[in-house]
């Protein structure tokens, strides 16, 4: 079951202090919705652990982020791959900059994708779930970078 | 005493079952009912991913969860095990299939570790404790597309393509040749759907380590199946595994491909130093993970019909989907070939038969194995051309039907179809539904804008294989024939006991074969104990024991009915010494001192307790000539089959036939699409009924699996292998409240080619599928509409009917004209 989400924000930020942010784990991470901890294993790898609650399945996930694409101030992209009760669910989310009149522009695009039992038992709560917890980032990261 | 002249046939009568004073009383014996000393729990971890790499498993969490035993991992068993024997032929015989998922995984629910703790809640922490790391392939989830190899599955295979085989009988070319009519289908698709008994599989299993034997008490439907694997898998030499089932709540086939868990526990146990180890599946793991029915999708059917609309020839490519492992499989590539013209008279045919693996579950025989599947593509063609060229579908079916003077009818791929008589069977059916009413009814209806169907379905219940179609799709194959086994016996104080090689899950097997050898001795089916459940170690079983496919009325009624013959024979012998008289001169009755045997000419009489204590505690009273007599009675019964000619795929599959015929009416609502049964009739032919009520309740069963699987039970898998149905809340099992009413009918054509007369049924040819998409297919037609999917529910007829996605006659249908 793949959920796929997109859109674009302007900050009043120049690209370069919006990518810094955006690829700094300890900056970004904690604006992941229902963010619990996090480590960092090295640059372009970090582990976050998120609560999860969908429907009847309460839990926490934890989630491998790993920084693929980090072309500054142009694009940054992470993927994650994590494990939930009832399932596995693997992430990417990219960030396309782009100078703006106010700052930067920010096109952001993401996939999720559910596997296992979860795609099953939560299926209908998924798409709006994401959908609702990707706007809470997405607020999080335009109040952190006005 | 009842003289014997006043004997009283107790087959044929509806007599109460003797299971139900235990099961309605809740006195039944389950497996999960059973607890032994010491006993421990598993739990499997399964695979989220339909398809992925296992990149590591970490088991130490678990393990060190205390409570907890050990764990297993699919490379342990590797290491202690061979992989499953394979029934297909290279290259699939290479496959290396073992009960845990060793490198990689091929379907979303695929085992590949196991914990085993004190407790079941104890289990189920410690699976969450173990770590598994995949690396994800892309997943297949669709046969046609499995076969561009685009992605494999098992890389020891190379390909994805199972099996592959042309069944081609008659001249097809001349029959099209001269067709008046040529029909051509684009598609038709057979869903996957499957069985949802009311006990989900358990295994307990014991791996003793002091004389390295193995018990199980467990559920599995075809034990004497399962032990050739396991014993092959774990090896050990097969008589040091004993099986033992006790009742079953359900099975429908679906528990036939248990093994690889009976393999799991049985390794879990010795790892746990011989503890008995219980694994009792979860209703998710049951839907997601035991067995599905076949998927098949039938391609560019063309059918070829004279000018009086009689199909003369049929071509057509069949695409089967076996999920991720074959395991039962390709047995079913040439099973539905038993039924290859259905109920009709054709006979130029040519399928080309495929099958695939997908990142699916595995599928198993469920109920009306791969029969159903051809039999609704021969219900749906036959429909199609109905409409195309403007027949009534019951005249069409008339005008095609096998006819009840040609039987015995041999088929064109040399099946042997032993009675019937279909016209009858419709004739009933119309009258129990009040056809001539209902169409008055339809007219009315249509005139107010209501869409109503009426739907004919007619098919067969196979039954009693001939194994030796499994050399039709691997020569090197060593099964042929079938056989069943039986004991009967007066025990030391003459109590008549039988057991037989068969594991009953709700079919009555104690009554009837109690009725045969009621028959047998005249006396009263309570006098008379049979062994419930399986147990290899009562040595009554052959290769073939088990109940599947349709048979136990014929095979293991007529292995029932040889023991008591034999045993009758002996107490004869014995009888005619005690009694100073010869065997013409003795009748079986019941007398003052329970069931005895009397001499006719004296009054004379010696009960069964006296037969008995001669043979068993009084042998100083025997004569030497007499010492052979053991009063304990094993026969086998061997069905009358040839091996198929392989090559040409020709041969007598199946020993009876047994028919169905089905009528409903059915209304799709304007508003909602939502259908609904109006009306519905099942007219069942099995032959000489054994025992009315007991046919009637399976009747009434098959009728509700298969409406169940018409509207509302299927198995959906999203693009990349998750099954978005693994819970009632989507795969919703049909219940009393979605069943119509049932008008029951049945007519008799005694079978031929088994000693009572009687065809082996219970599966009931899937006919409620057939039926309710022709009762669609006769409310859409007008619509344009050509119902394709032997799934429909109110999602499908709303994208048919309003959004135009699918089932539009213009795209899947065409018809050519010659006359």
């Amino acid at each position: 079951m793949a959920i796929k989400f997109g859109g674009e924000f302007e900050v009043k930020r120049t690209p370069e202090e919006v990518y810094d942010f955006l690829t700094d784990p300890k900056k970004f991470a904690p604006l992941l919705p229902d963010f619990q901890s996090m480590t960092v294993q090295d640059a372009t790898h970090f582990k976050v652990k998120v609560n999860v609650g969908i429907s009847y399945i309460k839990g926490a996930a934890d989630v491998r982020m790993e920084l693929t694409q980090a072309d500054r101030p142009k694009r940054a992209q992470y993927k994650g791959n994590g494990r939930v009760s009832g399932g596995n669910v693997s992430l990417t989310a990219g960030f396309d900059l782009s100078p703006s009149d106010s700052g930067t522009k920010v096109a952001w695009q993401g996939e999720a994708q559910v596997f296992g039992g979860l795609a099953s038992v939560a299926g209908g709560l998924l798409e709006p779930l994401g959908k609702k917890n990707l706007q809470k980032l997405i607020d999080g990261l335009q109040t952190a970078l006005q | 005493m009842s003289p014997e002249a006043d004997k009283k046939n107790w087959v044929g009568k509806s007599l109460p079952r003797k299971e139900e004073n235990r099961l309605l009383r809740g006195r039944g014996k389950f497996s999960d009912d059973i607890k032994l000393r010491e006993m421990l729990y598993l739990r499997f971890i399964r695979s989220p991913y339909a398809h992925a790499k296992i990149v590591s498993i970490d088991v130490s969490g678990a393990e060190a969860l205390p409570g907890v035993v050990c764990a297993l991992t699919g490379t342990e068993v590797a290491q202690q095990t061979q992989p499953f024997i394979e029934i297909g032929p290279d290259p699939f015989a290479k496959i290396k299939d073992y009960p845990l998922a060793v490198s990689k995984v091929r379907y979303q629910g695929e085992p590949l570790a196991a914990v085993v703790a004190e407790s079941p809640a104890l289990a189920d922490d410690a699976a969450e404790l173990v770590q598994v790391d995949y690396d994800p392939l892309d997943p297949v989830v669709d046969a046609e597309n499995a076969l561009t190899n685009k992605s494999i599955l098992h890389e020891e295979a190379g390909t994805n393509l199972v099996w592959n085989g042309i069944f081609e009988y008659g001249d097809v070319e001349e029959a099209f040749r001269d067709a008046a009519y040529v029909v051509k289908v684009d598609h038709l698709h057979f869903h996957r759907f499957s069985s949802t008994p009311l006990e989900n599989n358990v295994v307990i299993a014991q791996w003793n380590p002091k004389d390295e034997r193995i018990y199980y008490q467990c559920n599995n439907s075809f034990p004497s199946f399962a032990i050739q694997f396991l014993a092959a898998h774990l090896g050990v030499h097969i008589d040091r595994i004993r099986v033992e089932t006790s009742d079953i709540g359900g099975s429908f086939g679906i528990k036939i491909t248990s093994y690889p868990q009976m393999a799991v526990c049985a390794l879990a146990s010795r790892k746990a130093g011989g503890r008995p180890v219980k694994w009792v599946e979860t209703r998710s793991e049951h839907i997601t993970s035991s067995a599905h029915g076949n998927e098949r999708t039938f391609r560019d059917t063309r059918v070829a019909l004279d000018k009086n609309g009689v199909i003369t020839a049929i071509t057509s490519r069949h695409i089967d989907d076996c999920g991720a492992y074959p395991r039962y499989e390709p047995l079913g590539c040439v099973i539905w070939s038993q039924v290859f013209p259905g109920v009709y008279r054709f006979k130029n045919a040519r399928i080309d038969f495929s099958q695939a693996v997908t990142n699916k579950c595995p599928v198993g025989p469920n109920r009306g194995y791969s029969r159903m599947q051809h039999l609704w593509f021969l219900e749906r063609v036959v429909d199609i051309c109905a409409y195309e060229l403007d027949i009534p579908a019951d005249e069409m079916r008339l005008r095609n039907y096998i006819r009840p003077d040609e039987f015995p009818y041999t088929t064109p791929n040399g099946c042997v179809y032993d009675s019937g008589d279909y016209p009858k069977m419709m004739q009933l059916a119309k009258d129990l539904i009040g056809w001539d009413d209902w169409k008055t009814k339809q007219v009315i209806a249509r005139k107010e804008g209501r869409l109503i169907g009426i739907g004919i379905g007619t098919t067969l219940d196979s039954g009693t294989n001939n194994f030796g179609q499994s050399q039709i799709v691997n020569p090197f194959l060593p099964y042929s024939g079938n056989s069943q086994g039986a004991n009967c016996k007066l025990d030391i104080y003459g109590e008549v006991v039988v057991a037989v090689g068969s594991c009953p899950q709700g079919q009555g097997h104690e009554t009837t074969a109690a009725q045969v050898v009621a028959d047998v001795l005249n006396i009263h089916p309570d006098l008379i104990t049979v062994r419930t459940g399986f147990d290899t170690e009562r040595n009554v079983h052959t290769g073939f024991s088990g109940t599947y496919a349709s048979q136990f009325a014929v095979s293991g009624l007529s292995a029932v009915h040889g023991a008591a013959q034999k045993l009758k024979a002996e107490m004869k012998r014995l009888a005619a010494f005690a009694l100073e008289t010869n065997e013409d001169d003795l009748e079986f009755g019941t007398g003052a001192q329970g069931p005895e045997t009397r001499a006719k000419s004296t009054g004379k009489s010696i009960n069964y307790w006296g037969l008995a204590n001669l043979v068993n505690a009084n042998s100083a009273a025997l004569p030497p000539e007499l010492y052979e007599l053991t009063l304990n009675c094993r026969y086998i019964w061997r069905a009358p089959f040839k091996v198929p000619d392989t090559k040409k795929k020709y041969g007598s599959l199946t020993l009876t036939y047994a028919a169905q015929l089905h009528m409903a009416v059915v209304e799709v609502d304007c508003d909602t699409y939502i259908p609904r049964i109006l009306d519905y009739v099942a007219v069942d032919d099995c032959g000489t009924v054994i025992n009315p009520p007991i046919v009637e309740g399976q009747v009434y069963g098959a009728t509700a699996h298969g409406i169940g699987a018409a509207l509302m039970e299927n198995c959906v898998y999203d693009a990349v292998g998750n099954m978005l149905t693994s819970t009632f809340s989507d795969y919703i099992p049909i219940t009393a409240v979605n069943m119509p009413n049932v008008k029951y009918g049945h007519i008799e054509t005694p079978s031929p080619h088994s000693y009572s007369g009687a065809k082996g049924m219970g599966e009931g040819g899937a006919a409620p599928i057939h039926t309710i998409s022709a009762a669609l297919q006769d409310a859409l037609f007008a619509s344009g509409i050509v119902i394709d999917d032997s799934f429909n529910n109110a999602d499908s007829l709303f994208r048919a009917l309003t959004a135009k996605e699918i089932s539009q006659a213009d795209k899947l249908v065409k018809v050519e004209k010659r006359v």
